[in-house]
């Protein structure tokens, strides 16, 4: 019986702390193999769990693949907008048969020592503001706060905003003085992170499905028999298809709550017609893509359409 | 390169300010400067600050021991802590190979993680080497050296540094 | 092993080693242990960069900069001879002014460390001259600083918010009371000791040396305007406002005051850079002890040992209080709050306790433990700053952390002291 460690990038009760929760149970159940779970924070940020994950001293890792965007630039295509379907039954479809993400991007995480066990969507990302979003108009002056990637600042930048680089730890209280006036992030997120106590819009135009991918370290992966291998696989297996109507059942009890906590909350999911016009942004964002990332990340991005085309079927 | 790294740093911070207000631009290196400039700061810094002997101590009870082996305690803890940098400094250069190897890069300035990483070595040697030369000053002089020119004792002049 | 490693840095700390030693030979022991060996030491050069990587610590170089120039140059003495002409013949009339710019400071800066750094520097000598002795002054200011956890905006309260799912809203307004209850126990002390220690008060100043007084402090009153209105009115971030205070400060004194040149003011940047240094190589160090200790699940295992599930809410509040105290003796609080508050949760949700009430205790026990020996970062930063010696630094301690202690147990036997303003503004 080994004890295998698993760190992940939420807290124990958000969508990726249940997803660990289910893997721990599935593995413990079926074999005598203990896991343990390390939550966000309790060894160091993203970036610290995933080079320890390299460094074999974590078996089992949570990094989204935006942030893994300085080690498989690749991986940013999830910050490209309108990737993903925006209807439930196509999103699990995508998740569960994209080529992309089960052929191409599995050798990308090898060469960096890294077995890709699964990809699942967190839950839709909407944006908080002060005043209603109709339109990319009604970005227009809008210091909107995104994480320092240079895809996500070309979206918000294509869709009207002035996006603004702000760490973290300072959105809520910058949100709260007026520093800034806007931020995105998952439904869930929106309620664990408070941050509709400091903006009075949420908007919802479908653009991204924050998606996480689940690493085991390839070494330690590859060294196992083909039992544990199997026992791995099922488990990832297991808490995928619990997590797909778990993320999208908490996404909806979010928005409940907070429109309990806060009555006067404006709650706007865009129409396919007020859409459109985000919609129409994104090639350039795909732009900025390519030149990032090259034939590869062409080949990708052309996979993932095909993937989503045949998911939308 | 210590005073010029806070000044930069102060030049950055407000530099991102005026961005904003007068361009409506923010420097989205500004973060990523800021981390690499306090790097520098911390580890320029503490080599520094073993040349003053500087350096945080408890020495209550260090300090009610008779000269000799106060001086002796000295030269022990300054061995030790030298070996320690000089340790600290091999592992930090391995882990700067481990960076440069996987080929990280900061995603707003885009240059390589490992070359942020450099002072961390450089600082941990340097340091180690201003201990180690302490514990040879304290072995050849008859006085007791908290650092390389610095005799024991604190001074009055507490606002100087 | 918790037991083994604790034990060697105690020694180690006693003997005088540097304080980054005992930490680094700490997280070394903890590295050899659960790696079987030195093959994963580079993971402990990853948590020392780590330690000093996140964005709220710039806020602290910045502050001490700005502070150092205003006390070199005349900015900090104009202000300070302005607040003595308005309380210079009350007695203990300074050290509560001391209490009370150290709370608002640290209220608006969100920073302990450069509220020891920005309200200390100009504000000790000057306690010196007027007959306070030096431990109650250090004790004091360290103390006072940790006020500033309190009070909103708190970082410490933001991520017990977003770990435990409490609204940050409620918790700020939840650390007001206490934080004020806590200045004033400060402030009545302060006024005993000066009593009791005879510290002379001057005359009573004349409205016509009072008006002098404001007029010769009307530039430095900017520092003020700069950060609380350019942070409460939405212009900068806490660390912006710290670089727009260090702009401001050498406008005023390279060019209004002409009382620095620019060779004193690269001076000055290099002694920030000197005492940024001695304290953050503790905080890096720091991080590397604290990842290991995460890492063996050493929280765990101690609290079930204690057997927390048996209890009722208020023997869970005081292991909480305990727990939280003693950690923060040792580790970083942010590292603590993250590590901890999980292990907690179920135990809290269980036996009906108000998260709210939970967070604040929380956050109290975070700010004491940050100005507690043997690992206290306010500790580090006075003795840098000061250049006193460690036992000097803590000698004064004693009354306040019996006060700080008093306040933590009133508030598990009376929560109505943390609650009282969050019912009344949330209408519970
Ligand atoms: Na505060
Ligand atoms: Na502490």
């Amino acid at each position: 019986a080994d004890t295998w460690r698993y760190a992940f990038e939420e807290a124990l009760e958000e969508v990726q702390g249940k997803y660990a929760q289910k893997f721990k149970e599935e593995i413990e159940a079926n074999s005598d193999h203990e896991i343990q779970l390390f939550p966000f924070g309790t060894l160091g940020e993203s970036v610290d769990t995933m080079e320890q994950a390299q460094a074999g001293i974590l078996q089992f890792v949570d990094q989204s693949p935006g942030f893994t965007g300085a080690l498989i630039p690749e991986a940013q295509v999830f910050f490209v907008p309108y990737l993903l379907p925006q209807d439930n039954e196509s999103l699990f479809k995508f998740f569960r048969d994209s080529k992309a993400i089960h052929e191409l991007f599995p050798p990308l995480y090898a060469e960096q020592g890294l077995e890709l066990l699964s990809m699942f969507p967190e839950g839709e990302v909407c944006m908080t503001t002060q005043e209603p979003v109709h339109s990319p108009e009604d970005l227009n002056e809008v210091k909107f706060r995104v994480m320092t990637n240079p895809l996500l600042v070309e979206s918000y930048k294509a869709f009207g905003a002035t996006p603004t680089p702000l760490p973290w730890g300072e959105v809520y209280g910058a949100m709260q003085t007026g520093i800034i006036q806007g931020q995105e992030n998952p439904r869930f997120f929106l309620e664990s992170t408070k941050m509709y106590e400091v903006t009075d819009v949420i908007t919802c135009i479908g653009h991204n499905n924050f998606t996480t991918a689940v690493m085991a370290n390839k070494d330690f992966y590859d060294g196992l028999g083909e039992e544990d291998q199997q026992l791995i696989q099922n488990a990832a297996d297991a808490a995928f298809e619990y997590i797909l109507d778990y993320q999208v059942a908490l996404g909806d009890e979010s928005f409940e709550k907070i429109k309990e906590a806060k009555p006067e909350i404006e709650i706007n999911i865009l129409s396919e017609e007020e859409r459109k016009p985000f919609m129409a942004t994104s090639a350039s964002v795909e732009e900025a893509f390519i030149g990032m990332t090259g034939d590869k990340g062409a080949e990708i991005l052309a996979q993932m359409k095909a993937d989503l085309e045949a998911a939308s079927k | 390169m210590l005073a010029v790294g806070v000044l930069l740093m102060a030049a950055n911070t407000i530099a991102n300010v005026v961005g904003r207000f007068a361009f409506g631009e923010s420097l989205f290196f500004a973060e990523e400067l800021n981390r690499l400039l306090i790097i520098l700061i911390t580890f320029a810094g503490i080599s520094y600050a073993a040349r003053q002997g500087r350096h945080i101590r408890m020495s209550a009870i260090y300090d009610t021991l008779p000269p000799r082996p106060r001086k002796a305690l000295m030269i022990v803890i300054s061995i030790v802590t030298a070996l320690l940098m000089f340790a600290l400094c091999y592992y930090a250069v391995g882990y700067i190979e481990t960076q440069a190897s996987r080929g990280r890069v900061l995603p707003a300035l885009s240059i390589p993680v490992w070359i942020t990483l450099v002072w961390a070595p450089v600082g941990f040697f340097m340091t180690g080497a201003q201990y180690a030369l302490t514990a040879v000053k304290n072995i050849v002089e008859k006085d007791i050296y908290l650092s390389t020119n610095v005799l024991e004792g604190y001074d009055d002049d507490e606002m100087e540094v | 092993m918790a037991l083994t490693i604790f034990s060697i840095m105690i020694i180690l700390l006693l003997l005088g080693f540097p304080m980054m030693i005992p930490l680094i030979v700490g997280a070394g022991v903890g590295f050899y242990q659960m790696m079987n060996g030195f093959g994963q030491m580079e993971t402990m050069v990853q948590q020392f960069m780590a330690g000093i990587r996140p964005a709220s610590l710039i806020a602290v170089p910045l502050f001490i900069f700005a502070a150092d120039i205003m006390t070199r140059g005349q900015s900090a003495n104009r202000l300070i001879d302005m607040v003595m002409a308005f309380t210079g013949h009350i007695k203990g009339g300074l050290a509560v002014s001391t209490a009370a710019a150290c709370t608002m400071f640290g209220a608006v800066s969100g920073s302990t460390q450069a509220t020891v750094v920005a309200i200390g520097s100009p504000l000790r000598p000057r306690m010196l001259k007027a007959g306070y002795k030096d431990s109650f002054v250090l004790a004091l200011i360290v103390n006072a600083s940790d006020i500033a956890f309190l009070i909103p905006p708190s970082i410490g309260m933001i991520i017990y918010g977003v770990v435990s799912n409490t609204s940050i809203a409620e918790l700020f307004i939840a650390g007001i009371g206490p934080g004020l209850l806590i200045l004033v126990l400060f402030s009545i002390y302060s006024i005993i000791y000066a009593y009791r220690n005879d510290v002379p008060t001057e005359a009573r100043t004349g409205w016509g040396d009072r008006l002098r007084a404001v007029r010769e402090a009307l530039w430095p009153l900017g520092f003020p305007v700069i950060i609380i209105g350019g942070i409460y009115g939405g212009v900068f971030s806490p660390t912006e406002a710290a670089a727009a205070c260090v702009l401001y400060a050498i406008i005023l004194e390279f060019i209004v005051f002409r009382s620095m040149n620019a060779a004193a003011i690269y001076e000055t940047a290099k002694s920030t850079g000197l005492i940024t240094a001695v304290v953050f190589i503790l905080v890096a160090a720091g991080a590397a002890f604290s990842w290991i200790i995460s890492f063996a699940q050493i929280p765990q295992q101690v609290l079930t040992a204690i057997g927390i599930t048996e209890m009722g809410p208020i023997g869970v509040l005081f292991v909480i209080s305990i727990a939280f105290f003693i950690g923060c003796m040792f580790v970083d609080p942010i590292v603590v709050i993250l590590v901890m508050v999980p292990i907690f949760a179920p135990v809290v949700k269980s036996v009906g306790l108000d998260p709210v009430l939970v967070g604040a205790i929380i956050t109290l026990q975070v700010a004491i433990g940050s100005a507690t020996p043997p690992f206290g970062c306010d500790i580090f930063t006075a003795i840098a700053v000061f250049k006193r010696p460690y036992v000097e630094v803590i000698r004064g301690t004693p009354p306040f952390i019996v006060i700080l202690l008093g306040v933590s147990v009133a508030m598990i036997f009376f929560p109505q002291i943390a609650l009282f303003l969050r019912d009344l503004a949330f209408g519970y």
